[in-house]
């Protein structure tokens, strides 16, 4: 995951090409996003916290900038796609966590998404990717959808084909990697920006690391229950989540409920055939919870509200009282991290 | 030439098959670092198994509130595997065969494992959560429903539940389980009167989570034995067996490398400096050959020299001789013509005959040297042949004696002898330029009235002739040269000669086989013994005396 390129790479790449100087602006805000903030210590109280379920992102990570920069652009690019209509920013917008506000995507020319997208934000983090759990790495997740004819319909070929058509791409490239845009220097491109997005020093997180006054009343007392009501049975580890599967409807059917099912809600049955897999879905992260809605893989509940609501009951077979309720959303809120230095 | 070609060729062999070897072996070298870092690793794979199953056991029994640790021991087990498949290069291919099929078995194990704790965490998961909820639940359900007598049967019924579920929790056995199912039962069949109590919801929520607990427990168990029992750290033990075997033996390989290597050099070494030995011999040699032959040219050129020097003093010494003993023969006959001219008629018959008798006598002498002269020229040209005849040899030497005797006017007496056989084969003329040079010298330098022995003895093979004198003698230095041409002994200047006697003697001597010695006290006399072969062949005359001067 390391890499020490020399930054050199970077500053020549800035000398010489004027294309990059937006490339320049972004490196700035990366200069002081991930590696800069650093939040000084703060009054401690939490020493009877102990061990617990949940654990702060790091405050740091490794990636490569200028590469990272490349691959913000990319990441926008629909000449990547097989017909050059279709950018990864179709499905995952910005402003709405990296993931969609639709239940279901749906982009020009291609069919509707199976299941609702998912935030990019602290990929780096989960183990395994896609609601079955498809994709073992953010790699094969990448390559999948690159040639899936239902989203990109493209490869690395064809998309360095069409960006090489465009003298500002391969000026861009030459200057960031030593052998200019090649496939391969394409794909490692949107991984390093992949890898950059992560949303440290939420509020909880702070809280975690002993600031008391990081977070409400309110929403400690949602963590509180969180942990009770056994949410932070599956909801657990630094990404809250994406680190074990499990069924939908544990003591109630979620989909007889729902009244009607489709082959996307087989979960993880599509992937590895057993019996017990089915209805299985990879626990999502609650990481930036609030900013992600819809929710679940169909994306049926739209507010957090709903989303608090289905899963007490159809996993835990608990019915909420309204301010308990609001203390888990509250808590859930407390998630929401912050990018680049600035919170989302 | 073909053995240093042979030897250059080998040495060319020799060096090539080390600097292969070297390269080869700089290639497979043994690379401590990569070394460490793969044993590290194959050790690692045991440690990282036993960190995982610690913790699945730890999230069993709820000492570990998250998933991210199992993640990552998997993740980690999963990175050592990937790097343990790069096998390091100097172990050899076979060896790298070996172990990457002993990694793919273990992988293979490591995905079922992987598999299996994948499963473990969803059913725990839901598991955890139920044991720690259903006594919560089900205790504050009891508080609620003993509140009224119709209740008391639901909190006793709920009672027996948690108690079949704590018994089946420490031991979930058939007895355990059937204790469970018929609480299960019991509570089921109670649910009229929790409808009354308005506790039908909780008391359904009782009765799945303990039938969560009923069928997720052994579930759980179940993989968590699964996952203990995958044999990944018996086949990690096998690995690092296997490898610490081939490891010794490519570090066998890497020291027989460098045993063959340590010959090769040693025999490019050797073959090198024989090599370099060789040369230097060769050109030794050479250097030897050449000095050797430039010596003796050195030595001819001396030779030459020494000959040309010798060459030129006899020819300064004959002109200064032949120009002092031609002039006085030549000056008496001019004087005695001179005289004879202006005062014959003056004169008397016997003084003129006296003068006569000069002039005939010096001419005489001229022309002795002459022939002496001419007869070392001759010998020297390698003309001069001796021509054997029957001879008389007591007759010879009788008639010699009396001749010499009458020309020296009988101022000494000669003793002559003879014994053996008188008839010899010898060339009279060459005889008496020996015997007649001989005796007149000894008449010479003897003082007058003392007597000369002549011996001459001629056996069946040779004749002796030996003349021996009372006279001056020879000064021993002088001897080595007594024999060449116009050399005169030191005591002999008050003397007249020429100096050609005795080399006139050589020179006949050396035409017939002869030999002389010399025996001489100074004042006290001389004495020469001459031998010459008695029969002297046609053949034997043939011999050349132009080998020394």
């Amino acid at each position: 995951m390391t890499r020490n390129r020399p930054v050199i790479s970077s500053v020549r790449c800035l000398a010489a090409v004027f294309v990059s100087l937006t490339v320049l602006a972004c490196l700035n805000l990366f200069g002081c996003g991930l590696h800069e903030k650093r939040h000084e210590s703060e009054p401690v109280e939490l020493d009877s916290l102990g061990e617990q379920p949940i654990e702060p992102l790091p405050l740091t990570v490794d990636f490569d900038v200028a590469q990272a920069a490349l691959g913000e652009i990319l990441f926008a690019e629909p000449r990547l796609s097989g017909d050059s209509k279709v950018a990864c920013t179709d499905c995952h917008h910005a402003e709405h966590g990296w993931a969609d506000d639709q239940p279901h995507s749906r982009v020009v020319g291609r069919p509707e998404s199976p299941v609702n997208v998912p935030t990019m934000y602290n990929v780096r983090f989960l183990y395994k990717l896609s609601w079955g759990g498809k994709y073992e790495s953010l790699e094969a997740h990448i390559d999948a959808l690159m040639t899936n004819p239902k989203v990109m319909a493209s490869s690395w070929e064809i998309a360095t084909q069409h960006l090489s058509e465009l003298s500002s791409y391969r000026q861009l490239f030459a200057a960031v990697f030593r052998d200019g845009l090649t496939p391969s220097n394409l794909r490692q491109a949107i991984l390093d920006y992949e890898r950059s997005l992560v949303t440290p020093n939420a509020p909880f997180d702070r809280y975690l690391r002993g600031n008391a006054q990081a977070v409400s009343p309110e929403a400690k007392q949602g963590y509180a229950l969180f942990k009770s009501y056994g949410c932070a049975s599956c909801h657990q580890g630094m990404a809250i989540g994406g680190n074990v599967f499990e069924r939908l409807g544990v003591l109630r059917n979620f989909f007889d409920d729902r009244g009607h099912f489709d082959n996307a809600d087989l979960g993880r049955f599509n992937i590895t055939k057993r019996e017990q897999d089915r209805f299985v879905f990879r626990v999502p992260s609650l990481r930036n919870v609030a900013l992600t809605a819809p929710y679940f893989h169909d994306g049926s509940a739209a507010t957090l509200e709903d989303a608090v609501t289905t899963m007490a009951s159809y996993q835990l077979g608990r019915e909420l009282s309204e301010p308990d309720r609001s203390a888990v959303v509250a808590f859930l809120r407390s998630l929401t991290g912050e990018y680049r230095g600035n919170s989302l | 030439m073909n053995e240093s070609g042979v030897l250059r060729a080998s040495l060319a062999i020799a060096a090539a098959g080390f600097l292969a070897l070297l390269a080869y072996s700089a290639l497979h070298a043994l690379d401590y670092g990569e070394e460490e870092a793969y044993s590290r690793d194959l050790r690692r794979v045991q440690a990282a198994t036993a960190e995982l199953n610690e913790r699945v056991l730890k999230s069993r029994s709820a000492l570990l509130s998250q998933y991210d640790p199992l993640v990552h021991a998997l993740r980690d087990l999963h990175a050592l595997h990937e790097r343990l498949k790069r096998v390091p290069e100097f172990l050899g291919r076979s060896a790298a065969l070996d172990m990457r099929a002993r990694l793919r078995d273990s992988e293979a194990q490591l995905q079922q494992k992987d598999e299996l704790v994948e499963d473990f965490k969803t059913q725990n998961s839901v598991l955890q959560n139920s044991l720690h909820y259903f006594p919560i639940l089900a205790n504050s359900v009891i508080d609620r429903a003993r509140v009224t007598p119709a209740g008391a049967t639901v909190a006793s019924r709920i009672q027996a539940l948690i108690s079949a579920i704590m018994l089946f929790d420490t031991a979930a056995d058939t007895e355990s389980t059937s204790r469970v199912q018929s609480a299960q039962v019991d509570l089921s069949n109670a649910k009229q009167a929790a409808q009354e109590l308005q506790l039908n919801h909780e008391l359904e929520l009782i009765l799945a989570h303990s039938q969560i607990i009923l069928e997720r427990k052994p579930l759980t168990d179940g993989l968590v034995k699964q996952i203990l029992a995958v044999p990944l750290p018996r086949i990690a033990l096998a690995l690092e067996e296997a490898y610490s075997l081939h490891y010794r033996s490519a570090t066998d390989r890497a020291l027989i490398l460098r045993q063959i290597l340590f010959g090769l050099a040693s025999i490019t070494i050797v073959l090198g400096l024989t090599d370099v030995i060789l040369r230097l011999r060769r050109s030794a040699l050479a250097l030897e050959l050449a000095t050797g032959e430039l010596r003796q040219a050195n030595a001819a050129l001396a030779r030459e020299r020494e000959k040309e020097r010798q060459l030129g003093e006899l020819k300064t010494r004959f002109v200064s001789m032949t120009s002092h003993e031609f002039r006085t023969p030549l000056s008496v006959i001019v004087s005695s013509t001179d005289l004879l001219e202006n005062y014959s008629d003056r004169w008397d018959a016997e003084r003129r005959s006296d003068h006569l008798e000069r002039i005939r006598s010096a001419a005489g002498s001229m022309d002795r040297m002459l022939d002496d002269i001419l007869l070392i020229g001759r010998a020297e040209a390698g003309v001069l042949r001796a021509s054997p005849a029957q001879l008389n040899l007591d007759e010879f030497c009788r008639n010699l004696v009396e001749s010499l005797e009458h020309s020296s006017g009988r101022s000494h007496s000669i003793r002559y002898s003879f014994s053996g056989d008188p008839q010899v084969t010898l060339d009279e003329r060459l005889l008496s330029e020996v015997v007649g040079n001989l005796l007149s010298n000894a008449l010479k330098y003897s003082p007058t009235g003392s007597q000369v022995d002549f011996d001459v003895d001629a056996n069946d093979e040779q004749c002796k002739f030996a003349v021996e004198d009372r006279g001056i003698g020879i000064p021993e230095a002088d001897i080595p040269r007594l024999f060449v041409s116009f050399f005169r002994a030191g005591n002999a200047n008050q003397i007249k000669g020429s100096g050609l006697g005795l080399a006139v003697v050589q020179k006949a001597l050396d035409v017939q086989n002869g030999t002389i010695e010399v025996q001489s006290r100074l004042g006290q006399g001389t004495k020469f013994v001459v031998l010459v072969p008695r029969d002297l062949g046609p053949l034997a005359a043939s011999k050349s005396s132009s080998n020394e001067l």
